[in-house]
Formats: C-alpha cells, sequence, structure tokens
C-alpha cells in the first residue's frame, strides 16, 4: 500500500497538475461565487479543457474544480441570499440573516473551514468506507430510491419556517413542473400545450436562477436600499472556527456522515445532503427557535454536509460507474475518455490512480481554505458596492447563464416565468426551496414510482416488504404527518379539561 | 401582491383539478398497471387538497412571523404611486427583451440596454449607470463568449475577439 502511495504521489506532483489543480480551483471559486450558475455546470465546461491535459490532470480540474464551487456557492447566499449553486440553497437565508447581523465572518469563515472539513472527513472515510457502502447502495431497488426520494422532498417541508400545509403545496408545484415533457412511462407530450421547448422538460437549474435570482431583483425593484454595510476592513474570517468546531462537534460529525451517506447513494448529491442536514440540525437543535434567525448551527452542519458528499458522490462512480450526482456523471464521461475505466479493476489495477484521487480531494481541500479565503476577501466588495450597479449584473448572469446551460434561448424565457412564480409564491408565504426540490426530485420519483409498481404488478405491498424501505417508509411517513400529530396535540392541550372527567 | 389565502388556497383547488384531469386524459400504457397518466392524477388531485385546507385555514397556526432585522437608518420609504408596483414586473420583463430581440440587436446592445435600465430603475444617477451600461456587457461578453465558448449573438455589434 505505501508503495501505491508514493507512485499516487509521484503522480501528481508535477507540475502540470500542480497548475491545473489551482487554476481549476480559482475558475471553480469564482463561477460557484456567480449567482446561476451551478458547479454542475462549471464542471460541465471544463469537460472540452480536459482533452488537453493528462489523465490524472484532468481528474484533478474536475475534482478541484467541484469541490471550489460547492463552497464558493455560499459566499453570495452569505451576502446576497442568492445561492451560487443549488447546494447552498438550504442555508443560504440563515448564512444571509447571519450577514445582517454582521457577522458575514463568521457564515462566510463557517463555510469555508466545515467544507474543508467536511470534504476531508468525507474522503478518509471513503478511503476505507468506499466499498462496503457502495455493496449497500448497490443493494438498493426501486423500492427503496422511491422512499429516499420521498424522505428528501418531506425534509423540505419540515425545514420550512412556513405553514407545512403550504409547503406541501409548494412541493406539488414543483412535482407538477417535473411532469412536463416527454420523459415519463408513456413517451408522451404531457402538459407541453404543444410547445416544442417544453418537450425536453424544465430544467431546474433555470427554475432555480428564476425563484433565487430574478425574484431577488424583483424584490429590490420594491424595497427601498439598505443602507451600504459601514466601511470596515473584513475581519478575520477564520477566528472563532475552532471555537465552533468544539462547540458544534456532534453536528459537524453528523453533518459528514449525512454527506457521506447521501453522496454514495446515487441521485442524491449535494443538494439533498445540504438540504437534509440542515432539517436534521434543527429538528435536533436544543436551540431550533433560532433557527432562521442567523444561526451558525444549520450552516456548520449543512455546509460540511455538502462538499463531504462530494467525495463521497464519486464511490459509486468509481467502482460501478453509476454517478452519485450530476457532476459525478461527468466525471465518469471523463474517466471513460482517459482509459480510467471505472469498475472494480480500476482498485486493483490501477491502485495508484486511485490513490491520486483521493490524494487530490485531499488537497483541494486544504487550498480550499487559502483561496476561500482570498475569495472571500474580494467577494466582499460586493457588500459595498451599491445595489444599483450589482443587480443589473446579476440580471445578465442570469440571461446568459441560462441561455448557456442547454444553448437554448427558451432557458430565458424559463428565468423570466420562474422569476415570477418565486415572487408571487414567497410574497404569500409559500417557501420556494420545497417547490425546486420537487422540481429536483420530481423525474426520479416518478421513475421508482411506476418501475416499483410495475415490478410488483401493481401491489403497494412490496414498498413495504423490504426491510431497508420499510424502515425508509416509516421515516418518510412519519415526517409527513408530523404536523398532523402536532396540530392534534396542540388542539388537545388547548381544549379544557373538564374536572372530574376521569373514571 | 400579497393574496389573502382564500384566494391562493382556490386558486390551487383550480390548479391541482386542472392537472388532474389533464393528466387523466393522458393516453395509458397498455399492459402497464401505471402510465403517464397516474403522477399528475396523484399531484392534482394532492394539491387540491391542500389548496382547500389553505382555503380554510388549516396549518396557519404553524405559520411564523418573519424575525424581520430592522433595517437602522434606512433610506425613506419609496412613494407609492398608483403603477409604482408594476416596477417590480421589469426584471422578468427585460428577460423577455432580451429572448424577443438579442438575436437581431445582437448581445452587446441588448445587455447594455437591461443593464441601463435595471441599473436607473434602482436609483442610480447616469454617471453611474452609463459607464456599467457600457463595460459590464463587455466583461460578461468576455467571461462567456471568449473563456466558456458559449455563443452569444453578435447582432449588429460584434466584438472583435
Amino acid at each position: 500500500m505505501l508503495n501505491t502511495l508514493t507512485q499516487a504521489f509521484a503522480l501528481i506532483t508535477t507540475w502540470e497538475v500542480i497548475i491545473a489543480i489551482l487554476a481549476a480551483s480559482v475558475y471553480g471559486l469564482v463561477i460557484g461565487s456567480l449567482p446561476g450558475l451551478s458547479a454542475t455546470m462549471a464542471t460541465a465546461l471544463l469537460v472540452p479543457v480536459t482533452f488537453y491535459l493528462s489523465p490524472i490532470a484532468a481528474i484533478a480540474t474536475i475534482v478541484a474544480a467541484s469541490t471550489m464551487a460547492i463552497f464558493a456557492g455560499d459566499i453570495p447566499g452569505a451576502l446576497l441570499r442568492i445561492p451560487g449553486t443549488p447546494a447552498s440553497a438550504a442555508y443560504a437565508d440563515e448564512a444571509y440573516a447571519m450577514t445582517r447581523k454582521g457577522e458575514a465572518e463568521l457564515a462566510l469563515g463557517a463555510g469555508v473551514w466545515f467544507s474543508a472539513v467536511g470534504g476531508i472527513a468525507g474522503t478518509l472515510s471513503l478511503m476505507i468506507l468506499a466499498p462496503p457502502l457502495a455493496e449497500i447502495a448497490l443493494s438498493f431497488s426501486t423500492f427503496e430510491y422511491f422512499w429516499l426520494a420521498f424522505l428528501g422532498l418531506m425534509c423540505a417541508t419540515l425545514v420550512a419556517r412556513s405553514s407545512p400545509v403550504k409547503a406541501i403545496a409548494s412541493m406539488f408545484i414543483g412535482l407538477l413542473v417535473a411532469c412536463i415533457g416527454i420523459e415519463n412511462p408513456g413517451g408522451v407530450p404531457r402538459f407541453t400545450f404543444g410547445i416544442t421547448d417544453l418537450f425536453g422538460g424544465i430544467e431546474p437549474i433555470p427554475a432555480l436562477v428564476g425563484v433565487f435570482a430574478v425574484a431577488q431583483v424583483m424584490r429590490a425593484m420594491l424595497t427601498p436600499e439598505p443602507p451600504p454595510i459601514p466601511r470596515r476592513k473584513f475581519g478575520s474570517i477564520m477566528a472563532g472556527q475552532w471555537k465552533l468546531t468544539k462547540k458544534y462537534n456532534r453536528q459537524m460529525t453528523r453533518g459528514n456522515i449525512v454527506g457521506i451517506i447521501i453522496g454514495v447513494l446515487p441521485g442524491a448529491g449535494a443538494d439533498m445532503a445540504a438540504w437534509v442536514s440542515y432539517a436534521m440540525s434543527k429538528r435536533f437543535s436544543k436551540e431550533p427557535e433560532k433557527f432562521g434567525t442567523g444561526h451558525v448551527e444549520g450552516v456548520v452542519e449543512a455546509g460540511a454536509s455538502n462538499n463531504a458528499s462530494i467525495a463521497s458522490g464519486w464511490v459509486p462512480s468509481l467502482l460501478f460507474g453509476i454517478p452519485g450526482d450530476t457532476i459525478a456523471a461527468i466525471a465518469i464521461g471523463v474517466l471513460y475518455m482517459k482509459g480510467l475505466n471505472p469498475g472494480p479493476t480500476l482498485f486493483t489495477e490501477k491502485a495508484s490512480s486511485m490513490y491520486a484521487i483521493y490524494l487530490m480531494f485531499i488537497i483541494a481541500n486544504i487550498i480550499m481554505i487559502p483561496l476561500g479565503i482570498v475569495m472571500i476577501r474580494l467577494a466582499s466588495n460586493v457588500l459595498r458596492a451599491p445595489r444599483s450597479t450589482v443587480m443589473p449584473v446579476i440580471m445578465l448572469c442570469c440571461a446568459v447563464g441560462s441561455f448557456a446551460i442547454g444553448n437554448n434561448i427558451f432557458g430565458v424565457v424559463i428565468v423570466a416565468t420562474f422569476g415570477v412564480i418565486g415572487y408571487v409564491m414567497e410574497e404569500n408565504g409559500y417557501p420556494v426551496a420545497a417547490m425546486v426540490l420537487g422540481i429536483v426530485m420530481g423525474t426520479m420519483i416518478e421513475q421508482s414510482f411506476v418501475t416499483s409498481l410495475i415490478k410488483s404488478d401493481g401491489s403497494v405491498l412490496p414498498f413495504f416488504e423490504r426491510p431497508i424501505a420499510a424502515i425508509l417508509a416509516a421515516m418518510a411517513i412519519g415526517a409527513l404527518i408530523w404536523p398532523v400529530l402536532v396540530w392534534v396535540w396542540r388542539k388537545l392541550k388547548r381544549a379544557p379539561v373538564p374536572a372530574n372527567s376521569a373514571p | 401582491m400579497r393574496l389573502p389565502d382564500r384566494v391562493t388556497g382556490l386558486f390551487l383547488v383550480g390548479l391541482g383539478a386542472a392537472a388532474a384531469y389533464g393528466g387523466w386524459q393522458l393516453p395509458p400504457v397498455p399492459g402497464q398497471p401505471v402510465g403517464p397518466n397516474v403522477f399528475p392524477l396523484v399531484i392534482g388531485t394532492g394539491l387540491a387538497l391542500c389548496g382547500l385546507a389553505i382555503a380554510f385555514g388549516i396549518g396557519r397556526s404553524f405559520e411564523e412571523e418573519e424575525h424581520l432585522i430592522p433595517v437602522e437608518g434606512g433610506q425613506p420609504p419609496p412613494p407609492t404611486g398608483k403603477l409604482y408596483g408594476l416596477r417590480v414586473l421589469l426584471p422578468p420583463a427585460l428577460l423577455l427583451f432580451y429572448v424577443a430581440v438579442a438575436e437581431r440587436l445582437g448581445f452587446i446592445l441588448t445587455a447594455a440596454t437591461i443593464v441601463y435600465v435595471t441599473s436607473t430603475a434602482l436609483g442610480a444617477r447616469w454617471k453611474v449607470a452609463l459607464p456599467l451600461a457600457l463595460l459590464a456587457p463587455i466583461g460578461i461578453h468576455l467571461i462567456f463568449s471568449k473563456l466558456l465558448r458559449v455563443p452569444l449573438p453578435p447582432g449588429v455589434l460584434p466584438m472583435p475577439w
């Protein structure tokens, strides 16, 4: 093993790889922090560049760019309440509330520190746990996938601060949006109204840009500009992080573990890891009432979780060629292109390349701290820039970014439409995040639901028969009926107990 | 745009009913227990039920008051004329403007218009808005077209790179 590790070191300590990691890191930080450009898009746009690189350097650019972009998404989330990547959406409100309270350094520092810790912990534990974890995920059938997706959706309603009924309604709207297109069990055009551009369905990213970015510009049109943050030197970014690490040690560890598990499961990536971890953080917190008001606990747990999932998303990809998330799906393409065909033999025949990938993850997460601090310091100028100069540039990024996703001008129409939908929903207390999750998970949940029903010949019993499916089902149904139980309990508590009613 | 819960709830009932009806109309797959019609039916029904619950105020007791952090010493509240509220529709309208004219006018001119209008609508003076409208489109064009190779329409003012 030591020999393999030495070989791996030799593979990554070439100038080409070092420059590739550094350049891709800066690129990932910039793209990730630009609202409307996701980590997936950053990675996808890198693929043409990897044509010109050696296999290890090519993989290094993908690893570095995706790792940095997931963290960098936190920066505009905290400074502007516009998550740079979907994976930061879960706690963008929380981080922004911290900035409004004057705790921007703490929020951004927690972002960079716990992202790095999460990424490293994820990679380290994966080196030990990868094979058995991947085997468990591989034994999952569509029944488990259905319940997992269902549970993910319920998490969105649990974290919502509005009425659970409105959150569930938002989720249904998202699922309805996901119904659009011809990607359905019958392959027929569904809710396309004869518009050919809708045949491919509605991509989650333009929808997300619409509800998070355009709606934000719309709100800016009516609200008075907040006073500029006083000119001051941005304090130490890392100050207080060690204290936070000790205080929220349990939350950090839980975030890492949840991130790893969710990352390994195909189809559930960094976004879902962040949502689930944020929900868990709130549920198990000693101070749940502080969530949403600028409380760092959820940022710690979800920030660690989404970066941990990036590393673990590679496990099923490397072992079996099954992508853990969209970034890993792109990585698989690059692996094939470079002759590192995914499969169990990769671990035996090209063990040094495998270790090189792990080492790259660790290096990317270590250099994330200094590069991230520089990026935060540069990005903090955004805070001092007047809204009338930032918002027009964001508008342009929305238009061009949504066009770039599919090189299709219809993407811009989607962004505009979802801007209006997001604005109206938020104004009326409907959490837009639940809708976004519905859009992202819709296709997966329908496919697993329909495939399961076809397998069981229309019977619902097999949904509960397999042990893991039964556990997931119990958790999902529990999350669904929890608000009802609380409502009943509140009613009972409020109802006057008649005297001598006991027998 | 704050509407009473009764209005949004009834809208959702209508949307859910329409979705369920639309799903019901879709042809089933022969020999398969579930087809493309099942999912919209389930979602439509769920949405309509949620809409009814919202219209009747069920679950409202869960709604938390938004803990807004008070802004200290902000600008005076904006004038509220009759048409003031319509400003909110400016961003989506500008995006649709981009869709309509970008191909003919080209990216630079369309983007400059969008930047200038958005900037002045948000209160910038022309001394700020004009240079921004000149520089921002060129910068974005450089990043997207030159570095990321996103094809942006050249129109009447193509960039030299």
